[in-house]
């Protein structure tokens, strides 16, 4: 993708401005999570979007966290960096642009043909 | 540049009121002599050419007028009715086919001419109407006379409302019998530049146009002098001419008279020409005129035709109404800006826009349709349009769903981003890079390539995810209630959520574009929703 396309989102936390790669946490998402069932990436992204629609970020990071939470695999590695980065009590415009990022993400590698069980 | 000071070259001045003059005098010189504007524009005037221009067309055009109005009472036999109406048409034929009596070109062979055709053409009317005498409805001067009455009473066959205070068309003055004092007093005129008798007699005021105080009534006559004429003159050769001529450059419709303005003499011409072509032309079908369509219509072919890539930028709709009031009704401006003209200039994009779209239920008593063009070209926003489209969809008032809608949302959203993108180069300086290298044709072909995309993955990708319509209508039901309350959250939550449960494979590249168009854009997210919703419910 080129440069001027990725996506960012900036927010201002006090005199702090900090800049918010959506294109890239969408990206890191999608690796992370090739590997692992539908049903459950399914499942998974349900309970997501609840949260989300609730407006509810305590539900919709200890979801993710816990889902992550395999540290024998190595695919989670990068998401927990991107995630040890932009972790915060986000505004909620943001959140919400945040989350969604995340959740596309994971359906990006939705693959019904070859379900892994 | 410097011009041939023996040619005259006759363009637009800039102030409004002459240039209108100055579209009336070509008028009436192409009426008149048959002649191109080319040849009008470069051709040395003189003042008996006009003369004698003026009054040829005015007693002709008032002649016909009256001949046009006059009917018959209303218990008379067909016979006879149709007599009358076969002796009227034969008639208007000779009298348009009347040509001027006399080739001399001083002004008092000029004045015996006008005479001469004056009475020619009374005398016409009097012997084929005499004998329908008894038939004839009074339809002039408030009902109280008849065709017959009035030319026995008139002087000189010339009737213009605007021009009543002059004393050569004043109708207290221009009786039978006072034709050669008329002339006199018009000739007066444009020699001598004597307007009226009393105070400044070549005054530019009231006397020439009603849109002027008359010279009492200006408050600053004590310590300025009151233009003339003569002064006027100085700049604008034969100013006289153009005075004279500022209603014939007006188009009446019913009691509208109406004048499209803009700074070129040339396209000012066209349009004019064109818009009374078209007025002519709904008449002929008894279609009601909506005035600022035509008006749109003749704008548009004409940037088509000279592929002026240029913006009209200053452009005015001049309307007066009824005379007695004695003031401009209605001016309205109207401009393309220049963003909107490159989109015109595309012949695919235009013909696309160019529909009527059905934005109202069936059961709205007003217009139900509006002019997408029109609306484009005015400058607003086509989403909301659209999203009412959308809205009758989804309702059961509208069968199918206008295609012209997805390049519309389309093409407002790409204009949105790049006037965002403008704004924010341009935060530093007025001339700075961006005004220099916007590049207008950028957009078009990013609407086509955007659009090619879009429109696969809101029809094909949508309906193999939902393949039931009734669900796939209840699912737009409430993504276009999301959008009515401009809640992205919720109308991503809503379309991810019945994604993710459908049970076909998802198009990675479907994700993408929502996240790229929708997510991950709070400034225009709401033209691609609309376009994704329009889309899902609409037939293949």
């Amino acid at each position: 993708m080129p440069e001027d396309k990725k996506a960012f989102w900036i927010f201002k936390f006090g005199k702090w401005k900090k800049e918010l790669n959506l294109s890239g946490l969408k990206e890191t998402a999608k690796k992370s999570f090739e590997n692992e069932s539908d049903s459950y990436k399914q499942k998974l992204v349900y309970d997501l979007l609840e949260a989300t629609k609730n407006k509810d970020q305590n539900r919709f990071f200890y979801l993710l966290l816990k889902a992550i939470n395999k540290p024998k695999e190595r695919n989670f590695k990068e998401l927990w960096k991107k995630l040890d980065q932009n972790y915060d009590i986000l505004p909620q415009e943001v959140f919400v642009n945040f989350a969604y990022s995340i959740i596309i993400g994971i359906m990006s590698t939705y693959n019904k043909g070859q379900q892994k069980e | 540049m410097l011009k041939d000071s023996n040619k005259s070259n006759l363009g637009f001045t800039g102030n409004w009121f002459i240039d209108a003059g100055i579209l009336g005098f070509v008028n009436l010189m192409e009426e008149v002599y048959g002649w191109n504007l080319n040849k009008i524009i470069n051709y040395n005037f003189r003042k008996e050419e006009f003369y004698r221009a003026y009054f040829t067309y005015y007693i002709k055009k008032t002649s016909l007028n009256w001949l046009k109005n006059q009917e018959l009472k209303k218990d008379i036999d067909n016979d006879i009715k149709k007599e009358f109406y076969e002796v009227r048409k034969k008639l208007i034929d000779e009298i348009e086919t009347l040509i001027f009596p006399s080739d001399k070109k001083d002004p008092e062979s000029i004045r015996i001419g006008i005479i001469h055709l004056n009475n020619e053409i009374k005398n016409k009317i009097f012997q084929k109407f005499e004998k329908f005498s008894s038939c004839l409805k009074k339809v002039f001067s408030n009902n109280k006379k008849t065709i017959l009455q009035k030319i026995n009473e008139i002087g000189i066959l010339s009737y213009e409302p605007f021009f009543h205070n002059l004393n050569f068309i004043n109708p207290g003055k221009n009786k039978k019998g006072a034709e050669e004092n008329i002339l006199k007093s018009f000739e007066d005129m444009i020699f001598r530049y004597k307007i009226k008798d009393e105070l400044t007699k070549n005054a530019i005021d009231k006397t020439i146009s009603k849109f002027l105080f008359s010279e009492k009534e200006f408050l600053n006559i004590s310590y300025c002098k009151i233009p003339t004429i003569n002064d006027l003159d100085k700049i604008i050769k034969n100013v006289i001419f153009y005075l004279l001529c500022f209603p014939i450059s007006f188009v009446r419709i019913s009691d509208r008279n109406i004048f499209f303005y803009t700074n070129n003499l040339e396209a000012s011409y066209t349009i004019n020409k064109k818009i009374k072509l078209l007025i002519e032309r709904l008449r002929e079908k008894n279609i009601n005129v909506n005035l600022l369509k035509i008006t749109w219509s003749a704008i548009v072919d004409y940037i088509v035709e000279s592929k002026a890539s240029f913006s009209l930028e200053n452009m005015y709709l001049v309307e007066y109404g009824s005379i007695q009031q004695q003031e401009i009704k209605n001016v309205e401006y109207i401009g393309i800006p220049k963003l909107q003209a490159s989109v015109l200039l595309d012949d695919y994009l235009r013909e696309i826009l160019n529909t009527s779209l059905q934005i109202q239920g069936k059961n709205f008593r007003g217009e139900k349709n509006c002019w997408l063009l029109e609306e484009f070209i005015k400058g607003k926003p086509l989403y909301p349009l659209a999203l009412q489209h959308v809205k009758l969809k989804l309702t059961g008032d509208l069968q199918q769903i206008n295609y012209s809608i997805f390049y519309a949302l389309l093409i407002d959203a790409v204009i949105l981003e790049f006037k965002e993108r403008q704004k924010q180069k341009e935060t530093f300086s007025l001339f700075s890079e961006s005004f220099f290298q916007a590049n207008y044709r950028e957009i078009l072909k990013k609407v086509k390539m955007e659009f090619r995309k879009l429109y696969y993955h809101s029809l094909s990708e949508t309906k193999r995810l939902i393949p039931d319509d009734d669900t796939r209508k209840r699912l737009g039901y409430l993504l276009l209630d999301s959008l009515y309350g401009n809640d992205k959250a919720r109308f991503l939550n809503i379309l991810l959520k019945s994604v993710n449960s459908s049970k076909e494979n998802i198009n990675p590249e479907f994700l993408d574009l929502i996240f790229e168009k929708i997510v991950n854009n709070d400034k225009i997210w709401q033209r691609h929703t609309l376009f994704l919703i329009a889309g899902m419910v609409s037939k293949n």
